[in-house]
């Protein structure tokens, strides 16, 4: 019964996981970008969402649905402005930028904010759980990231595969300079990629904020976790990510259950053994 | 953020280039760092101005432990405009401020800068081992007088290889130990009236957490309680089910813990969730900021932890007699922000190094300062401070008293003092109350 718990509790936690990953594994999809600064766009998006809060009078669920499309406007803006500009130098260009906004992001919300800890308070929601029998209790937030998760991974799925746009993504992908020619613009197809990872990552970091809480400077520790689910699942492949995060999870939840000081080591030799005997991923196919 | 020289303005300059060697050192550069410490441009060097050197984590996971840093600088600068006698001298004041990035190796560069290029006369250091270590094993090296605080005494002596009953020639501390925490949980323990003597230990696999497994839980046994560990997991873990699955299993009623604050943000919440609801909840090293309760919320009601310093401690300044609460009212006036208890602290950090540099026949001799320091016996804002009569020399022990949080008036959340026996002359602001009822 403790080890069935184990595994739900990993499950729930590698929903978030993924979910998380997935703005990671779109960037680099299409674009290939590894976005160096994916964890502390999270914790601006907790941020963001704080500020809303605090001077509004909208409750939490409402600032949950405002966040996500400010954030996706502002992932838009970024791109055209910033990481476009930095696309045609190289992958090193586009490394050193995000790494660079990374360490911008975390002083200026040093700044603005102060290093305090803070939560985005969602009451019962955040405490709560269904609890199936006295060792199993499956949070309600947990089941909300798996949720997330599977729902969001799949709607990409299908935006890529049947809407026009999604097509476009695919071809810009592929080969930038064909597609031009034939019509689609990159920068405003790779806009609206880094709009919908913008959009996963707020969604991602705000569960986690209302999991746990945050900081200024706790978004390099994030970026970790997701960028594991990612190589795991394969890169560029989104079902990977979600497998990638669901694996990651289970291994540090299940080996938590029996030595809790192996817990992440274990997600870290999970992650090594794939780079060594797998390093195309479980799910080795694109994105988009 | 950036080095701030408090005395000159000239900010914008230097945090350019602070930014700039910022990002060169974390990709590998590294060396760069160290020209920025040499761009100071005001200071005088004249016998009569005494320089003191302040080094803290400003910015980084560790910045709480700063957040007053600014204003004590100014309130102290003010309490000392018109200078003080030293060494038959008038003497003026000058602080110098350096930030360590929450940063260990960013603690010891800054403090070489202070040392060689300021040339400060004393250097202050507080917020955990991660500032206290590099920057007094610094000290000690180049033979400069040094008092820190917030780092319990054994990880401050033993984590720099003190030897036993000599101790060290340039630097001292004042804070708590392993012991300290004993007095101030274990009857809190008691008191709350617990039907099993197990306690629940969230202790992960990091120095401060092993210390509380090896000293605190010995000490447990010795007084008939068994801790339940739940095992050393890693910092910066984001699920704690199978903790609280062992706890729930040991129906212990009684829950203790040395976490980082953000894990603790996320256990407790999990606890919740997962309904482990244990009877008191005595924590260390998180909660110690009104930030982290006011996170935690409702959460946040009666969990106690160890209070070194509060407002209603009935001490009061040896600069300028301001006691206790004038301080944290007159921080909280300024700054629009609640007390922490690392207001006392660096407050007291300044009093000490004020004393030594008084009581010394030539405040510009680092040998005689450091043995006032080492000798040092005052009573000041923190209480009294004996350093003759620590665990180990150059050691002054604090006793922290019981205090849990509770809605506040003037803020949300608010510390009561609610077990004094460790210290008597701290007021009691209530009784003992379940976390969980």
């Amino acid at each position: 019964m403790d080890l069935l718990n184990a595994v739900l509790q990993g499950l729930l936690l590698g929903g978030l996981y993924a979910l998380f990953a997935t703005g990671l594994s779109i960037m680099f999809g299409v674009m290939r970008i590894v976005n160096l600064a994916h964890g502390d766009l999270a914790v601006v998006a907790s941020f963001l969402a704080l500020a809303l809060v605090t001077n509004t009078f909208l409750p939490l669920w409402a600032v949950v649905l405002v966040a996500i499309p400010i954030f996706s406007v502002l992932g838009y803006a970024l791109q055209r402005t910033l990481i476009q500009r930095s696309l045609g130098a190289g992958p090193l260009a586009t490394l050193l930028v995000t790494f660079g906004l990374s360490i911008v992001l975390q002083n200026v919300l040093l700044e603005s904010f102060s290093a305090d800890t803070r939560t985005l308070e969602a009451g019962s929601f955040a405490t709560s759980a269904i609890e199936l029998n006295d060792t199993i209790s499956l949070s309600y937030i947990g089941l909300f990231g798996l949720v997330a998760a599977v729902v969001t991974i799949v709607a990409i799925q299908l935006f890529v595969s049947r809407t026009r746009t999604g097509r476009m993504m695919r071809a810009a992908s592929d080969d930038p300079e064909t597609a031009s020619v034939v019509g689609a613009s990159p920068a405003h197809i790779y806009g609206i990629a880094t709009a919908i990872a913008f959009a996963t990552v707020a969604l991602a970091g705000l569960i986690f904020s209302m999991r746990s809480s945050f900081d200024p400077s706790i978004g390099p520790s994030r970026l970790l976790f997701a960028f594991e689910a990612v190589v795991i699942g394969g890169l560029g492949s989104l079902w990977g990510t979600l497998l990638g995060g669901l694996a990651l999870g289970l291994t540090q939840s299940v080996v938590s259950h029996y030595d809790p000081a192996s817990a992440v080591l274990a997600g870290h030799l999970v992650f090594l053994a794939v780079l060594a005997f797998r390093p195309q991923g479980l799910i080795p196919a694109r994105a988009v | 953020m950036a080095d701030n020289d408090l005395p000159s303005g000239d900010l914008d300059r230097r945090r350019f280039l602070h930014l700039a060697g910022l990002g060169a050192a974390a990709i590998g550069g590294s060396s760069i760092l160290s020209a920025c410490g040499g761009l100071k441009g005001s200071g005088s060097s004249s016998s009569d101005v005494l320089k003191i050197g302040l080094v803290s984590p400003q910015t980084g996971p560790l910045a709480s432990f700063a957040s007053s840093d600014s204003f004590i600088v100014k309130n102290i600068q003010d309490a000392l405009r018109n200078g003080f006698s030293a060494g038959g001298k008038k003497r003026k004041i000058e602080i110098v401020v350096k930030d360590t990035q929450s940063n260990s190796t960013r603690a010891t560069e800054v403090t070489k800068q202070l040392i060689s290029d300021e040339k400060v006369d004393l250097v202050v250091a507080s917020g955990t081992p991660d500032t206290t270590n590099p920057v007094a094993d610094q000290c000690e090296a180049s033979g400069v007088p040094n008092v820190t605080t917030i780092a319990p005494w054994e990880a401050w002596f033993h984590g720099r290889g003190g030897t036993s009953g000599e101790g060290f020639t340039y630097t001292t501390l004042f804070f708590l130990g392993m012991e300290q925490f004993a007095d101030c949980f274990f009857p809190m323990w008691e008191q709350v009236g617990a039907t099993s003597k197990d306690v629940a230990a969230l202790w992960p696999d990091d120095t401060d957490a092993n210390a509380f497994r090896e000293g605190l839980g010995e000490m447990m046994r010795q007084e008939g309680y068994n801790p339940v560990d739940g095992g050393k997991y890693q910092d910066g873990s984001t699920d704690f089910s199978a903790q609280i699955a062992k706890f729930k299993k040991s129906q212990a009623e009684l829950f203790t813990c040395t976490p980082i604050p953000p894990d603790f943000q996320a256990y407790w919440k999990q606890a919740a969730q997962q309904n482990f609801r244990p009877k008191l909840a005595t924590v260390a090293k998180v909660m110690l900021f009104p930030a982290e309760a006011e996170a935690l919320g409702q959460l946040s009601n009666n969990i106690a932890t160890d209070v070194w310093w509060s407002p209603s401690h009935p001490y009061e300044s040896s600069i300028d007699g301001t006691t206790a609460t004038q301080l944290a009212d007159a921080f909280a006036a300024e700054t629009g922000n609640q007390w922490t208890q690392a207001l006392g602290s660096v407050y007291s950090l300044f009093e000490i190094a004020v004393e030594a540099l008084k009581k010394a026949d030539d405040p510009k001799d680092k040998d005689d300062v450091a043995e006032k320091l080492r000798t040092m016996n005052y009573s000041g804002i923190s209480g009294p401070l004996d350093f003759t009569d620590g665990p180990e020399p150059g050691v002054a022990i604090q006793h922290p008293v019981g205090g849990q949080w509770r809605p506040g008036k003037k803020f949300d959340w608010d510390v009561v003092i609610v077990e004094n026996s460790p210290n008597p002359d701290v007021p009691l602001g209530g009784d003992v109350e379940p976390t969980f009822a």
